[in-house]
């Protein structure tokens, strides 16, 4: 075994356990309250999930996709989607800053932000 | 190249679209964009160690084409190049580090490497430093998936190192 090779163990598992120690803080955090609807780079919706009222909000892709998105008692999720996988359909309410819903095929992405600076 | 270079490179390419495909009928653990078991890299990683580096690149290449196809997604065929290219440029930068016996730690590299060209990609495509969140989970699904693949390739590669000595073997007989 020579120098290199501990080199590259060392990076690996520091990175493995920095990932760790990053997800579990996130997740002591309280989440805020702040929801963002970015498509494509452009924030077009924000919520204050505290206040939402329940709706269903339709986002048209470019290329004619469609995601829809409903709040209800205050959470959030992608109810429909015309997308093969279906993954941001599956990723389920909207409830840590770890894990936002993302679109890939639709470019949509769902997550929460500090308040600060939007209200 | 030589037939039988040709003729095996289309296997290790055939086989990996097959379990490509498979993958695919295997639904998601994790929900999570992004996140998978990546199956298909056990060929890549088997590749890196027996074939040269441009011999690797083609397998990987024809996989991701023919496998946008099959998935019928050709939108994630841009996360999966990119990712796959970081990915095997780092695995073959490694390989001459990297004792034979130790593919797994090569893998995991190799997946960490995928998942940050994806995000990469995705920080171009959506145009948002919102899907940087979603790195530190990738990371550690990725070091998962990738010491599982890695395994996987190392027990592929010791076996068919063993076989090819037998028959080399019977050869001198």
């Amino acid at each position: 075994m020579n120098k290199k090779l501990i080199a590259l163990l060392i990076c690996v598992g520091l990175i493995f356990v920095s990932s760790i120690v990053i997800v579990v803080v996130r997740e002591t955090q309280p989440a805020g309250q702040m929801v963002e609807i970015i498509q494509d780079g452009t924030t077009l919706y924000t919520f204050d999930m505290g206040k939402a009222k329940n709706q269903t909000i339709r986002i048209d892709a470019p290329d004619g996709g469609y995601n829809i998105i409903t709040i209800q008692d205050g959470t959030i999720f992608m109810s429909e989607a015309d997308c093969p996988d279906q993954i941001c359909v599956h990723t389920g309410v909207l409830r840590s800053e770890n894990v936002p819903i993302v679109c890939l095929p639709h470019k949509v992405i769902i997550h929460f932000v500090d308040g600060e600076g939007i209200a | 190249m030589s037939t039988k270079k040709l003729t095996e490179l289309a296997l290790l390419t055939a086989v990996a679209l097959i379990i490509f495909v498979i993958e695919l009928r295997i639904p998601n653990l994790v929900p999570i964009a992004g996140v998978k078991l990546g199956l298909a890299n056990i060929i890549t990683v088997y590749a890196v160690f027996r074939y040269k580096p441009n011999e690797t690149a083609m397998v990987v290449t024809a996989r991701l084409l023919l496998g946008a196809m099959f998935s019928g997604t050709i939108v994630s065929l841009l996360y999966s190049v990119s990712g796959a290219f970081l990915c095997l440029v780092g695995m073959l930068s490694l390989r001459n580090i990297i004792p034979k016996n130790w593919i797994w730690l090569c893998s995991i590299t190799g997946a960490i490497f995928h998942n940050i060209g994806q995000i990469l990609m995705a920080l171009v495509l959506m145009k948002t430093t919102a899907v940087l969140a979603s790195l530190p989970i990738l990371m550690i699904s990725g070091c998962i998936a990738g010491a599982f693949t890695g395994l996987c390739a190392q027990l592929l590669l010791n076996r068919l190192e063993r076989r090819n000595s037998t028959q080399n073997q019977n050869h001198e007989i």
